[in-house]
């Protein structure tokens, strides 16, 4: 549609990305967390399929990157297998330096369907409040992170609610509050606001830069919202299609203030996400970066 | 004024019904049907003598016995089979062979290998009772919602604490239906169990009553029998409504949306 700036784009995004089919590592020893070469093929009746095929970036401590790929690029196996909920094919997942195995303390995940990820038989309080117990935590304790929790997604007003009492974005606040009360190290996050409406999901996306700022969490969030990952991240791991390599590795550099206004409005944000949309599109024709055509 | 109106709505048949009887019976001298007022008397004067103690109690607490262990071992049995895919395997054909034996031709079994006792009541009882709440439950563990369950994995809750706080209450709605069979089936046993070889119980004496046609005395022990099962049915939706309290507000929303 606009071949001129597009070129114009490319240029100018090209110092802060790495196009080697791997993501940036942290070559310091400080990642967070690492994922190395990882590979995950499903064995199904039809035979195998590939949904990832190497993938390798670091995420430093406390930041906050967004994933984005065309659909079907294996955004939710690759989530599932950082997560511990599935082993990878090949490759591993290092969380602090420890390999994931199975679900780690450190971590929580909010998932897209908030609908089916809280407990309907519970009330938003006690939802907040499960995995604490679980943990064996004092009620003094628990009470005070479950109470900090509702205020930083602004429920204070409802922890005797069911969910199903709530709006949708509401339930994603709670299940954002009991992913905030558990204190994990790494917060991951699978395609959040797919589901809500637009006001609603740009309250919910400036709610995650406060709370990610507030808490110095390492925030993986994955989308497939181009516009959504180059407001919230401080960088953007683009993925290709399927079988999914790292397709670039961008640096957003937006200013830390963020508003939906007016960071939306600056030339900058424009150009990061033409480049975004146009690498998507690359990658949606099988465009592969240079190096990793094998 | 809406416990009221509920019980307004409850007590209308059956009083239009004991009404119609009553018209009906009106100058007829059938020997085989009662007037309303015979039986009352009749059941006041059969039932709350000594036989609430050597009849009626026996019966509703082996009745009570059995249905309870149904479904405690049918919950514990199906929380089992539905979460181990080996023993869910290995175990469904034989359920299937059991479930489809109906439970009164094993009385004369049961007498033989057990005598005649409370025990092998309690037994033919617990052997029609369980299927319903055992297969529930299989297929309420099964049914468990997948991103619940990997939510409930990422929070590091497992074994017991996921037993309690993710199966069951997921699987309650389906429980609870089961139990509702089995409350029914459990009944009907009860009886059965007593008509075969018994010295006391409802099932006996309502047997005794019909081959010495004591028929007044026949209609009011099933009179009781009915009773029985409308109390269990109370009872059951009374404590039904508060454990499923959250899975009706849930259906409500998803209907109005």
């Amino acid at each position: 549609m606009q071949p001129d700036i597009n070129l114009e784009t490319d240029l100018s995004v090209s110092g802060g990305t790495e196009t080697s089919g791997a993501g940036r590592i942290q070559s310091d020893g400080k990642a967070m967390l690492s994922v190395r070469n990882l590979k995950k093929v499903y064995q199904t009746d039809g035979g195998h399929v590939e949904a990832v095929r190497n993938l390798t970036f670091d995420l430093r401590a406390g930041e906050l990157a967004c994933l984005v790929g065309p659909s079907g690029s294996g955004k939710t196996t690759l989530l599932k297998c950082i997560s511990g909920l599935m082993a990878p094919t090949e490759g591993e997942v290092l969380l602090d330096g420890a390999k994931v195995t199975g679900p780690p303390k450190k971590m929580a995940v909010v998932f897209q369907e908030y609908g089916r990820s809280l407990f309907p038989w519970m009330r938003v309080r006690e939802n907040v409040e499960l995995p604490l117990k679980n943990q064996g935590m004092a009620k003094g304790e628990r009470d005070q992170l479950v109470d900090e929790a509702l205020e930083a997604v602004g429920l204070s007003h409802v922890p005797q609610s069911y969910p199903w009492q709530l709006s949708g974005g509401m339930q994603q606040r709670v299940a954002i509050a009991r992913a905030v009360a558990y204190q994990p190290e790494v917060l991951l996050m699978d395609e959040p606001f797919a589901a809500v409406d637009a006001q609603t999901r740009a309250d919910l996306e400036d709610l995650i830069r406060t709370v990610w700022k507030k808490l110095g969490v390492t925030v993986l969030f994955v989308t497939h919202d181009i516009d959504e990952s180059v407001y919230l991240g401080e960088r953007v791991i683009i993925l290709s299609s399927s079988p999914t390599i790292v397709q670039e590795d961008l640096v957003i550099d937006l200013p830390a203030e963020r508003d939906q206004l007016n960071t939306r409005a600056l030339p900058r944000f424009t150009e990061l996400r033409h480049h975004v949309y146009e690498q998507i599109q690359l990658a949606k024709t099988g465009h592969r970066p240079a190096a990793a055509a094998r | 004024m809406r416990i009221i109106k509920g019980i307004l709505y409850a007590l209308a048949l059956p009083t239009l019904l004991v009404l119609l009887w009553w018209a009906s019976t009106l100058g007829t001298k059938s020997f085989f049907v009662p007037t309303p007022g015979t039986l009352v008397a009749t059941f006041a004067e059969t039932w709350l003598g000594d036989r609430m103690r050597t009849d009626v109690m026996p019966s509703i607490l082996r009745l009570f016995v059995g249905v309870s262990a149904a479904i405690i071992i049918g919950i514990v049995a199906g929380l089992l089979i539905g979460s181990v895919k080996w023993l869910r395997a290995l175990t469904e054909p034989v359920l299937e062979f059991f479930r489809a034996v109906p439970p009164p031709v094993l009385v004369p079994v049961l007498m033989l290998l057990m005598g005649i006792s409370d025990a092998m009541k309690v037994v033919v009882i617990i052997s029609g009772c369980i299927w319903p709440v055992l297969l529930n439950t299989i297929e309420g563990v099964r049914a468990i919602d997948g991103v619940l369950s990997d939510s409930a994995h990422t929070y590091g809750i497992s074994g017991w604490a996921r037993v309690r706080y993710l199966v069951l209450p997921s699987a309650g709605p389906q429980i609870l239906a089961g139990v509702r069979q089995c409350l029914s089936i459990g009944l009907i046993l009860m009886v059965i169990s007593e008509m075969f070889a018994s010295s006391s119980g409802l099932g006996f004496t309502i047997v005794q009553f019909q081959r010495s046609f004591a028929v007044p005395e026949m209609w009011s022990g099933i009179v009781i029998l009915g009773l029985i099962g409308v109390a269990m049915s109370f009872i059951f939706q009374f404590t039904e409504r508060r454990i499923l309290r959250w899975y009706h507000g849930l259906r409500e929303v998803e209907n109005a949306a």
